[in-house]
């Protein structure tokens, strides 16, 4: 029986200068309806492997097939009525139009007698609009930007209207937006039944739009499969050498990896946090970057401080949802700010659930090392549902005026100063 | 050729190539009556000897000094300029021509050699022959030095006519001083490129080769243009970019010989004639050729007329105008691209 789909069997790639390997016993296929984000860090091969599955570089041993056909018994027309191919440059000498270069694509219909004509500018300027690129049509290619220049060049592929596609880091120069926009493009395609394999360095989209990663490391495929399959944070560290962190989306549930930078702690140091409802997000991240060691708590479980610290390994307490920070967790919570040198109370507001942590806080400032967020610093106000809550805020405010963020870090920095020297 | 500037261009040309013909015909050292031409022009085939005496005298001049030397002059301006864009589309470099394969200098030893030797004494075509020989041996040194099994590399391609043309023009130089006084003038005479003696059999020889070599490279327009967007894109469209480089490199550079054999060493033709179509009607081969060849032809056939009307019955070698043209063109191209505006 026939199989379907664009196959790479076992290729291997060595290139005579030096009997370099640039791709071992690689085994990948493109099915038709399918789209396959090819990652990998740079030199990993994945472009060698795209030159392969192109049929414009040879395997040194392997075969590539399409629909059961050896690629290399396929004549240049069957090949460019199959398989389109979207590589990392455009033209760079002389000045064609952006639709002269979509008309390209007629080509391996048209073939070297036929010129085309009024059916094939119609076929490019629907492919132009199509990608927004319509206005763009009499301009100059070599005066675009890169990104308009990659959409050009994709409009260029979709008349070549192959069933297989290939796009080499199409997304390379693009922004958010039109890098959105191409893979979005690229998914419609997939439904209409094309197989479609796109390199590219954007984990996150990748995991986002495609149905399978496969990933490359030095001409090795080292994982292949979903992109929940594929990206675990050990992978992603060992391969792309650095730290990163590997989780899910909450309003996509796709796979979100992000790095993460390399900090020096500070020892010897330590602040307590006093947050809930979002309201130390912003500090946080500003000690984690300098390397400020913290505490935090009491947050309500899935309060976003509470996330947070759980994701940056600051050790933190909290209580269920709603409910009032209970004689066991303030005593752990009074142990934390025992041992920082600072405690900081964030902007939100107080009710029946968290009048613990004002008490916290009042705690902290019998110990001289409170300091307070002036409301501008955070998300909500500072808001207090019940009189004798008001009255304890603001005996602890007047001898603890409020800062600003900046204020915070600088009296953080001169308290670390005092004490390590 | 859907563009109106295309087409208005294509009968700009058309028009300016008849024009430049017909009076590439009428003047000259001696000025023809424009009647007495179209008559001896309308009645090609008849005898001399049936004509009335006093169209003998157009007849001769017409049918044995300047028609020849029109079409000589026409073919290889059309052959130069048309190899040129050939090459410049091949190399994606606007500043390439078929001289980056050595053929001016492989041109010149072949005809150094041919005079010393004595063999463009004993043949008439001897010079030709010898300047048509030695560009296609400089080329296909060039092309195997830049060639390996996978491949043509451009860059190499450069580099290697640049190291041949190098050593070609030493030996050139070599020969020279070994050569009579008299050889060294005819050789010095020879580089300055000239149609004067034209002559039908030193014109229709190579004149079939000329014209199929035009049809393969104006057939190629389009595979050229797609070559444009990098070897794997065109490759991915159904072009085979190594047998399109192998057969441009061959074509191109034998339509250079040709034209060098019959016309002598003409610079810049090749080089300024493509560029100025592509600033008037835009880089897409498909009419870049066509038009390119009109133009080269026009071009030579104008150059050829001022040399030999200028400071008549004296003749100015036409390769001393077109460089004289060429020259400050290039320069002002030169300038055009320091102001960072594209060319």
């Amino acid at each position: 029986m026939k199989t379907r789909g664009l196959i790479a069997e076992e290729v291997h790639y060595t290139i005579a200068e030096g009997n370099k390997s640039l791709l071992r016993s690689v085994h990948v296929q493109i099915q038709p309806g399918e789209l396959i984000g090819l990652i990998g860090p740079n030199g990993a091969g994945k472009s060698t492997l795209m030159k392969i599955l192109l049929g414009f570089l040879q395997p040194t041993d392997g075969v590539v097939s399409l629909d059961s056909h050896p690629l290399v018994k396929l004549s240049a027309k069957q090949r460019a009525q199959s398989i389109a191919y979207m590589g990392q440059q455009g033209p760079g000498a002389f000045p064609f139009t952006a639709v002269e270069i979509v008309e390209m694509g007629t080509y391996p219909v048209l073939g070297t007698g036929k010129q085309p004509g009024k059916t094939e500018r119609a076929a490019a300027m629907d492919a132009l609009n199509y990608v927004g690129m319509g206005d763009f049509a009499q301009r100059n290619f070599l005066t675009l930007s890169g990104g308009e220049k990659q959409l050009v060049l994709f409009a260029r592929v979709l008349v070549q209207n192959t069933p297989y596609i290939l796009l080499d880091e199409p997304t390379a120069n693009l922004d958010l937006g039109h890098e959105t926009q191409l893979l979005q493009m690229s998914r419609e395609l997939c439904k209409e039944g094309k197989g479609i394999m796109i390199a590219m360095h954007n984990l996150n989209s990748a995991a986002e739009f495609c149905d399978r990663l496969i990933l490359l490391d030095r001409g090795e495929l080292v994982a292949q499969g979903t992109p929940r399959e594929v990206l675990t944070q050990k992978r992603v560290e060992q391969y792309y050498h650095t730290h990163a962190r590997v989780g899910i989306n909450e309003s996509t549930g796709s796979i979100t990896v992000t790095p993460v930078p390399q900090i020096q702690t500070q020892q010897g140091f330590k602040v307590h946090i006093i947050g809930g409802a979002g309201s130390s997000v912003t500090l946080t991240r500003l000690f984690h970057l300098q390397g400020i060691p913290m505490t935090g708590g009491v947050a309500h479980e899935l309060d976003s401080d509470a996330k947070l610290w759980k994701a940056l390994g600051i050790p933190y307490l909290e209580v269920p949802a709603f409910s009032e920070i209970t004689e066991d967790v303030y005593g752990k919570a009074k142990n934390f700010v025992d041992e920082a040198d600072l405690v900081i109370l964030c902007s939100f507001p107080f009710g029946r659930g968290n009048v613990g942590n004002l008490e916290l806080a009042s705690y902290a400032a019998l110990g001289n090392k409170l300091i307070i967020l002036s409301t501008h610093t955070g998300t909500c106000e500072r808001g207090f549902y019940l009189p004798h809550i008001d009255n304890l805020y603001r005996k602890i405010e007047q001898e603890n005026p409020p800062l600003d963020l900046e204020q915070a870090l600088e009296q953080v920095r001169n308290k670390i100063s005092v004490k390590l020297n | 050729m859907n563009h109106p500037r295309i087409r208005s261009a294509g009968i700009v040309l058309v028009v300016g190539l008849l024009g430049a013909f017909l009076a590439a015909i009428l003047w000259g050292a001696v000025s023809l009556p424009l009647v007495q031409t179209l008559q001896v022009l309308m009645n090609p085939g008849t005898p001399i000897s049936n004509l009335p005496p006093e169209l003998r005298r157009v007849y001769s001049i017409i049918w044995h000094i300047r028609l020849p030397r029109a079409v000589v002059a026409a073919t290889a301006g059309a052959a130069l300029a048309l190899s040129g864009a050939s090459i410049q589309g091949l190399f994606r470099n606007p500043l390439a021509s078929p001289d980056v394969l050595g053929i001016s200098a492989g041109s010149s030893l072949g005809a150094v050699i041919a005079i010393a030797s004595g063999f463009s004494a004993i043949h008439p075509l001897g010079i030709s022959l010898g300047a048509f020989g030695g560009s296609v041996f400089a080329a296909l040194v060039v092309y195997s030095i830049s060639t390996q099994p996978g491949g043509t590399h451009l860059l190499y391609l450069v580099l290697a006519g640049l190291a041949v043309s190098s050593l070609l023009s030493g030996l050139v130089s070599g020969v020279l001083i070994m050569t009579q006084e008299y050889a060294l003038s005819q050789f010095f005479f020879w580089t300055m490129g000239g149609m004067e003696g034209a002559s039908w059999s030193r014109v229709l020889p190579p004149l079939p080769f000329m014209g199929i070599a035009m049809v393969i490279l104006l057939a190629l327009s389009q595979p050229l243009n797609l070559l444009s967007l990098g070897e794997e894109q065109a490759f991915s469209l159904g072009v085979s970019p190594e047998k399109l480089k192998l057969i441009i490199l061959i074509t191109a550079s034998t339509l250079t010989a040709l034209a060098v054999a019959v016309a002598g060493p003409i610079g810049f033709v090749g080089l300024m004639i493509p560029h100025g179509i592509r600033l008037l009607t835009g880089p897409n081969h498909r009419s870049l050729l066509p038009l390119s060849a009109l133009g080269g032809a026009t071009f030579l056939l104008v150059a050829d007329l001022i040399g030999r009307t200028l400071i008549a019955p004296r003749e100015i070698k036409t390769g001393i105008i077109t460089s004289l043209i060429g020259g400050p063109y290039f320069i002002y191209l030169i300038l055009r691209h320091r102001k960072g505006g594209l060319v």
